[in-house]
């Protein structure tokens, strides 16, 4: 799942080297935290969100394939 | 990495066809025989072209001057699709006037699909993306699986019609759900020709429904 993310970000952004994703594994649900050069946060993120959106979609389908929920959070 | 398909009267033919369109030395490439080929009786009847498919081993250079876009797009979508991870799954990539079009083969289209699409719409969405950053050109990319665009244009023009003759009916406006600009689109393309109803985009933002309105 962190890969996934980290591979779509880094494609994204314009700094992929300041590209940063970790991940905090529960029973349940794992939470990932993307971090970003400040410069493109917007890149990430988006026109009202939608590329952030379209993160999210993707990778509930990820999880869906493995029978878990995953939560991405970009981290300010 | 990439894979491609060539032609030629024989093996080596092919193999230079390859060379020439990948502009890469034949030492450098990756390649197995797909059909051998052969000549036929005299030459004549049976014939078949050899077919060898290649893999290019380094970062793409700049072939296929159009295609450009289209090596960046493919490779895009099978990475994260090997990521999510997919196995098994196939991108088939063409371009045509522009638009470079993106078919996903594969067992669980389903997954990839997801409600309405929505799956293939962020995957669409983020391809986009990815390859018009790296272009000065802006392409177009459509990313489809099991011909899902054309049944969803499909299903969208049938439910245009369906709700046009509902609001003939009851001479009262009828809304559609909230669509997309895409889907918004069909709609008004299925009801344009007909004069007897308008239509109108209603909302705000990504909760815009279409209005079907009869005319008095």
């Amino acid at each position: 799942m962190k890969d996934l993310i980290a591979y779509i970000a880094k494609a994204l952004v314009d700094k992929p080297e300041e590209v940063a994703v970790s991940e905090i594994q529960g029973e349940q649900t794992s939470v990932i935290e993307l971090k970003v050069a400040k410069e493109d946060l917007g890149k990430v993120i988006g026109k009202q969100g939608r590329t952030a959106r379209a993160m999210r979609t993707i990778l509930s389908a990820a999880s869906t394939k493995i029978k878990k929920r995953s939560v991405l959070e970009i981290i300010e | 990495m990439q894979t491609f398909e060539f032609e030629g009267k024989t093996t080596e033919e092919a193999i230079e066809n390859a060379r020439l369109k990948l502009n890469i030395p034949k030492e450098e490439m990756d390649f197995e025989i797909i059909e051998p080929g052969s000549a036929g009786i005299f030459g004549l009847v049976g014939g078949r072209n050899a077919m060898i498919k290649v893999t290019t081993r380094e970062e793409e250079p700049d072939f296929f001057e159009e295609g450009n876009g289209l090596a960046i797009a493919k490779e895009v979508l099978e990475n994260i699709l090997s990521l999510i991870p997919m196995e098994g799954t196939t991108v088939n990539a063409k371009q045509e006037d522009g638009v470079i079009t993106l078919n996903i083969k594969g067992d669980e289209s389903g997954i990839l699909i997801g409600r309405k699409g929505r799956t293939l719409d962020a995957l669409q969405f983020i391809v986009n993306k990815v390859v018009n950053k790296s272009l000065e050109r802006r392409a177009q990319v459509v990313v489809d699986s099991e011909n899902y665009r054309q049944r969803r244009n499909d299903s969208l023009i049938q439910m245009a019609l369906r709700m046009g003759d509902r609001a003939k009916k009851i001479r009262k406006p009828v809304a559609t759900n909230i669509l997309n600009p895409h889907d918004r689109r069909i709609v008004h393309l299925a009801l344009r020709d007909d004069e007897k109803l308008d239509t109108r985009s209603r909302g705000e933002g990504i909760f815009k429904k279409v209005l079907i309105v009869p005319k008095r």
